[in-house]
């Protein structure tokens, strides 16, 4: 970085993958990237992670950083492992015979709902009187555990009265975060509402305190200067914004990905283009369309909870470079979804282990199993005792002190007849132990194309695998990347037809399966069919090429590898816009005698005003929410935000406006 | 900015809770440079966040030094004079203005507080800063409630300092009750009178023990 910098703008961008942290040091306006570093993601506490990546960045002059953007799946593995925080759901007005005849006790995202007499219908009148007694004696019930309280009020998008109430009547009484649905979502789907309400409770210190810790190493490296995250539309949004409303971070890593891959590509011709994103653990696909990514219709789906938070659209498979190369319950060759830690890797680090691999290659049994690839060892020492709760994990630990250890091996010292036994779920998650073996990133270390740890163990391995199940390594390989690639080019045919393509076993659609395999593998001598994919792939991260040359190859489009593309998911993170919407509804009132519309009500956020015309009311709600938009755009750091209003149709004489501000990060030329 | 707003919170959580709890006891010094290490941050937000404490006279910044604000009888007798007034005005005001929900939460409060043994000092005095809040959430006036938690720092350390002498008063959750009880009737003077003696018998406690303190010494 011995640019001029006093003519750049440098900006920041930095993404918490599941495997690595990436950062990238890009100047905005000339989209030149001047470092990129990555280190190992540390799910332990993130903070260590982001530390190190930005010491790598070798950064001369923190000072002239002119922004700091976040994208991280914190939220998305909070939830996905059961790690938020403990929340208690007050459901005001729900009607718990319709929310269990429709089997949705189990929707809510947490176990501890509680149902309230209160709420409003749909022209936002009072249903029911708000039973306030009982649940402020409900509160005092349960505050001692819990760690934060989610309220959902029926129809509160269009009257939030009893939800605000509530918020009053409990701040009064304790001192728990108490997050409000309306404030998080204007549709009308209640059941959808609480779920986001509960979630984004569960999330609220989470992400507070992962947001200091980023801000903290900031000021420890002299960077002084505003700090975005991303949302999982892609959009930028302040720290602010995000200690508020966190689970509007879900899949905000892919979506960075996504932007980051256009940004890069700026020669690209095409309005819309395929992002193909391979990491060490998954892969992801995206569309980009006018350079903005696609937005799932439905809220975002996370860990099988259906929220009403925009989020990209976009699909993800467990396929990466460190996908675990083994034979699965059936016996079969499988490639991930479980990652793991390269041999080549390992072998690096332990070096004593390559002797074993070799002697496992020169060895000749009969019963072989890729099993002895398999090999768990000690990252660190458990601090936390309980993590220990059976002496057999006692003895495990005690065992991979001497180092790392083959599966059979560990089988065979424990005295236990299978791995499973052991339960060391818990323990891979707080990375005091982890899991090596046979991989993508291994295969690429034997053909030279990626090599920067120990080649020969990466040899050894594949060597042995092929001898424990009778294959020539060439064969081997073959068989491997046409699996990667037809697992790929499945996902993205699901992704963009919504049509799941047929399987060997499925016998019903032999059609289908026909059509798809002689297109994608040309076999028969009548017909030549073809599946062509009319966008360009881009493909971002460091194994794209290797994984998507023969996917494009396949679909008969082109490939895009963009310069840095492996680090796209970090230039993301900075290329996104700020983003600030707001939601108005208009609603009609009616007379007392249900007959008459006597005038309509505009509901923004809180308050809430009442005209005669529906005209008058629609021009204030427009006004009002394009300048509340805009002036929080501006206070979020947008330059020059663009707004863009959309009236929808509710039915029922309700209508909903939706204003967005977006504009791009100000910063000084 | 941002960047030190964040620990400037921090900051002003930690150090007042040090004076407080009396571990920065009245009229020591403090050292911004040894509080910035141990909070592991910079000087600024340590001294924004003295700025902040000093605006609720928990910090002194005389022309030189910085020092815990002192706890001496007549400071002692300013402070009562003031939050005698107030608090007794508000629960006037909040037995005429008290809705429906500013009940329900008064009674939630009085409820819990009696359910909550003696021996649970700490449970019971944060209980008792909710009432006052409520109270003062009754009487709708956002001014006066801002006013009354600004002195709230001030009378917690007291609560600290008398705490080894004193335990909780069981009295005082009879009060309570009683004053309840007349807001929800909306007898003003009642609850203005049961206020006044609640609080002015507050402070005949703290002083009476300051002053066996000044005897000892």
């Amino acid at each position: 970085m011995k640019n001029d910098i006093s003519k750049q703008s440098l900006v920041l961008g930095i993404d918490t993958g599941g495997t690595y942290t990436d950062a990238v040091l890009l100047d905005y306006f000339s989209r030149k990237v001047l470092a990129t570093h990555k280190s190992l993601t540390t799910k332990r506490d993130f903070s260590i992670g982001i530390g190190r990546v930005i010491d790598g960045i070798h950064i001369d002059d923190p000072s002239a950083i002119q922004m700091v953007s976040v994208s991280t799946t914190l939220a998305t593995n909070a939830i996905a492992e059961s790690k938020g925080k403990r929340v208690v759901l007050f459901l005001i007005g729900y009607d718990p015979d319709l929310i269990s005849s429709f089997k949705m006790e189990n929707s809510f995202a947490t176990p501890n709902y509680y149902y309230f007499l209160g709420g409003h219908d749909l022209y936002g009148r009072e249903k029911a009187e708000l039973d306030l007694t009982s649940i402020l004696s409900k509160v005092n019930e349960v505050k001692q555990s819990v760690d934060a309280i989610a309220v959902s009020s029926y129809f509160s998008p269009l009257n939030p009265e009893h939800e605000i109430r509530t918020q009053k009547a409990i701040s009064a009484i304790c001192d728990l975060p108490i997050v409000l649905g309306h404030q998080l979502s204007t549709k009308l789907n209640s059941v959808e509402r609480a779920t986001t309400a509960a979630l984004n409770a569960s999330l609220l210190s989470i992400l507070q305190d992962f947001i200091i810790a980023v801000r903290q190493s900031m000021e420890l490296r002299g960077i002084e200067a505003p700090l975005m995250v991303v949302r999982g539309d892609g959009t930028l949004m302040s720290d602010e914004f995000a200690t508020r409303t966190p689970v509007e971070t879900i899949h905000s890593g892919p979506a960075a990905s996504a932007i980051g891959g256009r940004f890069l590509s700026p020669s690209l011709k095409q309005d819309t283009a395929l992002i193909v994103d391979v990491g060490g653990t998954t892969t992801d696909v995206a569309l980009i369309q006018r350079g903005q990514v696609t937005i799932s219709e439905k809220g975002a789906i996370v860990s099988g909870y259906k929220t009403s938070v925009g989020a990209a659209n976009l699909l993800s498979i467990g396929l990466g470079c460190d996908s675990h190369i083994t034979l699965n319950r059936k016996k079969v060759l499988s490639i991930g979804p479980e990652r793991v830690v390269p041999l080549a890797y390992l072998c690096k680090q332990y070096p004593d282990l390559r002797k074993k691999l070799k002697s496992l290659v020169n060895r000749n049994w009969t019963q072989s199993t890729p099993d002895w690839l398999e090999h768990w060892f000690l990252l660190r020492e458990p601090k936390d005792e309980s993590l220990l709760d059976t002496s057999r994990k006692k003895e495990l630990i005690a065992l991979l002190r001497q180092g790392p250890i083959a599966v059979p091996e560990i089988i065979q010292k424990l005295n236990i007849l299978h791995i499973n036994q052991l339960n060391v779920d818990e323990l891979v998650r707080q990375e005091i132990i982890a899991k090596a073996g046979l991989t993508p990133t291994d295969l690429l270390h034997v053909s030279g194309v990626y090599s920067p740890w120990d080649v020969e163990a990466a040899t050894w391995a594949r060597q042995f695998f092929c001898n424990s199940q009778f294959l020539d390594p060439d064969e081997f390989d073959q068989i491997i990347w046409t699996q990667i690639t037809d697992m790929i080019i499945r996902t993205i045919i699901t992704f963009l037809s919504d049509k799941k393509v047929p399987h060997e076993e499925d016998l019903y659609d032999e059609f289908g399966l026909w059509l798809y395999k002689n297109s994608i593998y040309p076999n028969s001598e009548h017909f030549a069919t073809t599946i062509r994919l009319v966008h360009p792939i881009i493909g971002i991260g460091a194994p794209a090429e290797v994984f998507l040359q023969e996917v494009s190859q396949k679909l008969l489009t082109k490939l895009v590898l963009p310069q840095h593309h492996e680090v796209a998911n970090a230039v993301g993170a900075v290329a996104g816009s700020i983003m600030v919407s707001e939601e108005v509804i208009i609603y009609p009132k009616l007379s007392n005698m249900d007959l008459d519309i006597i005038g309509y009500y505009v509901q923004a956020g809180d308050g809430r005003e009442e005209f005669s015309e529906l005209e008058i009311a629609r021009k204030y709600a427009i006004d009002l929410s394009k300048e509340r938009a805009l002036n929080a755009a501006l206070r979020s750091g947008a330059d020059n935000p663009q707004v863009t209003v959309e009236e929808l149709s509710d039915g029922l004489d309700s209508y909903r406006i939706k204003v967005k501000a977006i504009g791009n990060p100000r910063l000084m030329r | 900015m941002e960047l030190v707003r964040v620990d400037t919170q921090r900051a002003y959580q930690e150090i007042r809770k040090k004076i407080i709890t009396l571990e920065l006891p009245p009229g020591s010094p403090i050292d911004e440079g040894k509080l910035a290490d141990e909070f592991d941050m910079g000087v600024l937000p340590i001294r924004e966040a003295i700025k902040l404490l000093a605006h609720e006279h928990l910090v002194d910044i005389p022309p030189h030094g910085i020092y815990v604000s002192d706890v001496n009888i007549p400071d002692l007798e300013e402070i009562s004079e003031v939050r005698v007034l107030l608090e007794s005005f508000c629960a006037r005001q909040a037995a005429k203005r008290a809705d429906a929900d500013d009940l329900i939460v008064l009674e939630t409060l009085c409820e819990e507080m009696t359910s909550i043994p003696q021996s649970e000092s700490m449970r019971l005095f944060n209980i008792d800063h909710k009432f006052h809040q409520a109270i003062a959430q009754a009487a709708h006036n956002k001014y006066l409630a801002q006013t009354l938690e600004r002195f709230y720092g001030l009378s917690q350390r007291l609560w600290y300092l008398v705490l080894p002498e004193l335990g909780f008063l069981p009295a005082s959750v009879e009060e309570h009750l009683e004053l309840v009880k007349v807001i929800i009737s909306c007898d003003s003077d009642k609850a203005e009178q049961i206020m006044y003696d609640h609080v002015n018998g507050f402070y005949d406690k703290v002083r009476e023990i300051l002053l066996n303190k000044i005897k000892e010494k």
